[in-house]
């Protein structure tokens, strides 16, 4: 597919990515353009997220393919080392030393982020568990701390020395819904000024978090643009109907007995007004059978 | 008080020029000694003053550091270099018991059979098995935050592996220590132990953090069950020919793990934690 231009000037353009692990293809000349502001990256589990993720992230080189980050190409390691000095990465399963109180831990990070003098330091570690309100805590070792705060601890390591690309992988998966709010009111201020790609499988993330949102399944991108474009794709191609429709390529059971079905209508067909998760279903395509099951 | 910060003491520290483990006791004198506090505001212009205030009060707030990070430092280790070395994983407590249990055992086991070949063959596996778990995503559970950060993966590698092998060897040494009827030839196993980890090293930037080590210690289990099927008074790699062979492995492991520094940045070793595609 076409990809749609980025809103503002891109600052991450990736091109042609493609890793293999084994005889599994996890991305499959993957294109796309971040500029500043959330992404989201939307996909089902498997459809090689976390390897794109990682791969920005120069956790992992690619096989083929390049891209730059904030004017950074991580080919060289000038380059490499310049993207990762400006570089934000919460993993999808942010390890911890749980002996370490939040502030050893974010001290941890920032000291592998070059920051050595002691005062200059603290004051940023301060400033990072502050952002993320955790100013409380910051002396409870971190096996005392419930998962949403070891989550606002992570993301407070990201955030040290102000980075321009933000990276951050599922980071709403399995807080509760309070947690989930306050995290994406976090990642709303943590896009201000920065280019941050969100992975997730969740729309309720992209639609209240992103200004963009690249949707991925099968090491491939799907669709490129906007919430509002996702959404618009599934305009009258979303219907009710009593029993499940055979054809549709996707279909459940509502709240009140009736089907919502995507797909193309029969003729007569009762239509709905299309969701931004219709959208991503349909962006699935062929993909969609295990997100219907 | 009994003790109070000396006047050029404090002056460093208005100027922020006051380095640990010094800076920590006059950040904690300062705190109880309303004489010091005073002294520090008439040595002082104001905004330096309030600069030294600031970074009292910061440093007042940051969590104490552990007693083994406290210790680094007396040692004149930097603070930083401290806090990545207590971060460790076989340099935790439970690690270092369950690797003194085993030479404990062994060197229990080889009295009792006069068989010091059992102490001889282990001590050389343990340093390479600690140094293989020290960096990598096997016991590091902070590893993915690692690589990706802008700090040279080689240069965290070899804090590392200086930690743990210095670790490895006072526990072997110690060790040898309880085996004093065998002479010299206790201290044997020294040199293949860095021979192993050289080489072990070495080879996990390319097979990896699991396989390398691996394949070194099964090389090493090969070799010494080829030594013991001949006719021998001391088997091979504990001769001196032997021990020369081991020192040129080691150096040329040490010289092919400099030569791939690079990898370890470019090319992390995987395995990451939590999987993923």
């Amino acid at each position: 597919m076409t990809p749609v231009p980025p809103v503002g000037p891109a600052t991450v353009t990736a091109t042609d990515l493609s890793l293999r692990f084994g005889g599994t293809r996890a991305l499959d000349g993957v294109s796309l353009r971040l500029s500043r502001g959330v992404t989201g990256l939307l996909g089902p589990n498997g459809a090689g997220k976390t390897t794109l993720l990682r791969v920005l992230a120069t956790a992992v080189p690619p096989d083929g393919g390049q891209f730059t980050a904030l004017g950074h190409d991580p080919r060289t390691s000038s380059g490499r080392l310049g993207l990762r000095r400006t570089l934000g990465y919460l993993p999808q399963t942010p390890g911890f030393h749980q002996d370490f109180t939040a502030f050893d831990f974010v001290d941890y990070v920032a000291i592998l982020k070059e920051l050595s003098d002691r005062t200059a330091r603290h004051s940023e570690v301060r400033r990072v568990l502050d952002a993320v309100d955790l100013s409380d805590v910051r002396g409870k070792r971190l096996k005392r701390l419930s998962g949403g705060m070891r989550q606002r601890v992570a993301l407070a390591a990201a955030l040290v020395g102000d980075p321009g690309f933000l990276v951050l992988d599922e980071p709403t998966v399995g807080l509760d819904p309070e947690q989930r709010m306050r995290f994406r009111e976090l990642i709303a201020q943590a896009g201000e000024g920065r280019t941050v790609l969100l992975s997730t499988h969740q729309t309720e993330d992209v639609a209240m978090l992103c200004h963009r949102v690249v949707v991925l399944a099968g090491g491939r991108v799907r669709f490129e643009g906007t919430p509002a474009e996702l959404t618009a794709r599934a305009a009258g191609r979303v219907w009710s109907s009593a029993e499940r429709a055979p054809h549709a390529l996707a279909g459940w059971r509502t709240g009140v007995g009736t089907f919502r079905n995507i797909g193309d209508p029969p003729d007569g067909a009762d239509l709905l007004d299309p969701t931004l998760e219709d959208g991503y279903l349909l962006a699935l395509d062929g993909e969609s059978a295990e997100v219907t099951a | 008080m009994t003790w109070h910060v000396a006047e050029e003491d404090l002056r460093a520290y208005a100027h922020g020029a006051l380095t640990p483990p010094l800076l920590w006791s006059a950040d904690t004198h300062l705190a109880q000694c309303a004489r010091c506090r005073e002294q520090l505001a008439r040595s002082t212009d104001p905004v330096v003053l309030d600069a030294g205030w600031e970074r009292l009060d910061a440093a007042l707030d940051a969590p104490r550091p552990s007693l083994s990070e406290r210790l680094l430092v007396r040692f004149g280790v930097a603070d930083h270099t401290a806090r990545l070395l207590t971060a460790t994983p076989v340099l935790r407590r439970s690690w270092l018991l369950a690797v003194l249990f085993l030479l404990v055992t062994t060197v229990l086991v080889v009295r009792l059979a006069d068989q010091p070949a059992l102490f001889l063959a282990l001590a050389p596996m343990l340093p390479l098995a600690g140094v293989a778990l020290s960096y990598g995503p096997s016991l590091d559970p902070t590893y993915e935050m690692a690589v990706v950060a802008p700090l040279h993966g080689f240069r965290l590698l070899m804090i590392r592996t200086v930690a743990v092998l210095g670790a490895g060897l006072v526990l072997n040494g110690l060790a040898t220590l309880a085996l004093p009827g065998y002479g010299l030839l206790a201290l044997a196993w020294l040199l293949p132990a860095l021979a192993l980890t050289a080489t072990g090293l070495a080879l996990s930037a390319r097979l990896g953090p699991v396989l390398a080590p691996t394949a070194v210690g099964g090389a090493w289990l090969t070799l010494l069950a080829v030594a013991y099927e001949r006719p021998h008074e001391t088997l091979a790699p504990f001769t001196a020919a032997g021990q020369s062979g081991a020192a040129v492995v080691a150096l040329i492991g040490a010289l092919l793990l400099y030569r791939s520094r690079d990898r370890f940045d470019a090319r992390p070793l995987g395995g990451f934690q939590g999987g993923g595609v």
